[in-house]
């Protein structure tokens, strides 16, 4: 019998809860391979496209999520031997008028009082100052010993129009966590970084590293919070399949997911009818090695019964039991023009190491958040 | 009748039904968020098959991902092969990754469901 950790869910809420109803953010945490890095760069682009159309704020954004990830893959290669237990991370959030990209990996301590110094020098020049800059290092080759790292800090503070916030987290004597975040405004006009912003994004920073302490204590691997499509789980799809090696276990955290993600979008409530179903979703790997697979969405009063009882359903018979229901459901023809095939959350108990767990929070009168966690054994 | 050959997609399979060349193919990656439309057409071409059928039809099945909605239109599939089988011999190649046990279990479903198809397990 599993023990059902209440707080987890309840934290999961609290992560869900962090950003409110217009916004999004995606985390990806862990190695950032070529392949990775093109997926992630999909996967944020789809969600920033849906909501500015292809733009050339858009556009300025995507650039800056490429100088951000190149610089995460060149730092790797520094810190080979603590990659897996402090691994890198990429968010990218959106936020009243601002998106924000945030870059968080190893540097070497020794490195810090030179990028340091090259970010103030970026921030305290104008943007004619920084074009000049540009230029000159261009034509002096003056980049740094990193491979023109130099030249991509300039490039983003150029193109989000806004100074460049960093941030060291001494992770032992060799090594801090080095955060950098860009602030890109959604229209132009808002370019200006005030005295007061500066603050402002210094409390945005604060909040992706906690965050990311959150992920690095619960070992979540993977990590997406906002509106979800079809587009985004395959670009999540991509993702898991890039970073794991092929096994039953990936095989069946790939098929998992799928069935919880399209189980979000086609039941998962919409506050706004053309935001996408708001929703979290996130893949940790728990200490046993096993991993757990927890969904997050809105479901209505009247929805919450169907689901808990048909999970209460589930839950009570044996796995025999449910593969023979699988079965009857297979063969029923009275639904099969349907969107949904009655069969998810059979599949993910078949699938699942043992009951699946759940709970479902009251927001408002009609409102709740319903959480479901399927657990999957290692096997390999 | 015309064949049908569809190009695989993100989260849909390549699709070929060509009697002319007696190749009836479905591969790769099947997770639409709308399994039915995109299998309807398919069950609808061969039910029109079923009708005058080649002698012997041998149906390739080599899938690595498949989500629930897509399982039960496969159903529906194999229902109408199993129709075919019962006048001409049917044979589904179920191909499956070593690895993927989730997957052989899916075939072994099917041809517990389908008793007139003959089923081959194919390990890659």
């Amino acid at each position: 019998m599993q023990v059902i950790d209440d707080s987890l869910f309840d934290r999961a809420f609290n992560l869900f809860n962090r950003i409110e109803q217009q916004d999004f953010e995606y985390v990806y945490r862990g190695f950032f391979s070529h392949n990775i890095s093109k997926k992630i760069l999909s996967l944020a682009d789809v969600n920033i496209q849906r909501s500015l159309g292809v733009s050339a704020i858009q556009k300025r954004i995507y650039y800056i999520m490429v100088e951000g990830l190149q610089n995460i893959t060149m730092h790797q290669e520094d810190a080979d031997e603590y990659l897996e237990k402090y691994p890198g991370i990429f968010a990218i959030q959106k936020h009243d008028l601002f998106y924000y990209v945030t870059t968080g990996n190893l540097v070497l301590n020794d490195r810090i009082p030179d990028l340091k110094s090259r970010i103030e020098q970026i921030n305290s020049l104008d943007k004619d100052e920084l074009k000049q800059l540009h230029k000159e290092v261009l034509r002096t080759g003056a980049i740094s010993d990193k491979g023109g790292a130099g030249l991509g800090l300039i490039e983003m503070a150029r193109k989000s129009g806004n100074k460049l916030v960093a941030s060291f987290e001494l992770v032992n004597d060799k090594y801090s966590y080095f955060y950098l975040q860009t602030r890109i405004p959604i229209q132009k006009g808002i370019e200006e970084t005030s005295g007061d912003d500066y603050s402002k994004l210094r409390a945005a920073l604060i909040s992706i590293k906690k965050l990311h302490l959150t992920l690095n204590v619960e070992n979540i691997l993977l990590y997406f919070n906002g509106f979800f499509s079809q587009e985004n789980l395959l670009n999540l799809l991509a993702i898991i399949k890039g970073r794991m090696n092929l096994s039953l276990t990936t095989i069946r955290l790939s098929n998992v997911m799928v069935e919880m993600i399209q189980n979000i979008i086609k039941h998962g409530y919409k506050i706004k009818e053309d935001k996408g179903v708001p929703g979290i979703f996130f893949l940790r790997q728990l200490d046993s090695g096993d991993f757990a697979l927890l969904s997050g969405n809105y479901v209505t009063e009247e929805q919450k019964h169907i689901i808990e009882e048909k999970l209460n359903f589930i839950n009570s018979k044996s796995i025999e039991e449910i593969s023979e229901l699988y079965d009857e459901i297979l063969l029923d023809m009275e639904n099969v023009d349907s969107l949904r095939s009655g069969l998810g959350l059979y599949d993910l108990r078949i699938k699942s190491s043992s009951e699946l767990q759940f709970k479902f929070l009251k927001v408002s009168e009609n409102l709740y958040f319903y959480i479901l966690q399927t657990l999957i054994k290692n096997v390999n | 009748m015309e064949p049908i050959i569809l190009q695989p997609s993100e989260d849909t399979p390549e699709v070929v039904l060509n009697p002319v060349e007696n190749i009836f193919r479905i591969a790769r990656i099947s997770v639409p968020e709308d399994a039915f439309e995109f299998y309807q057409p398919i069950i609808k071409w061969l039910k029109e098959y079923s009708k005058n059928p080649l002698p012997e039809t041998i149906f390739e099945f080599d899938l690595e991902y498949v989500n629930t909605a897509s399982n039960k239109q496969l159903m529906q599939l194999m229902l109408v092969l199993d129709e075919i089988a019962q006048n001409s011999p049917v044979t589904v190649k179920w191909f499956y990754e070593s690895i993927d046990e989730d997957m052989l279990s899916l075939g072994k479903r099917y041809e517990k469901l389908a008793k007139n198809i003959n089923f081959e397990f194919i390990e890659i």
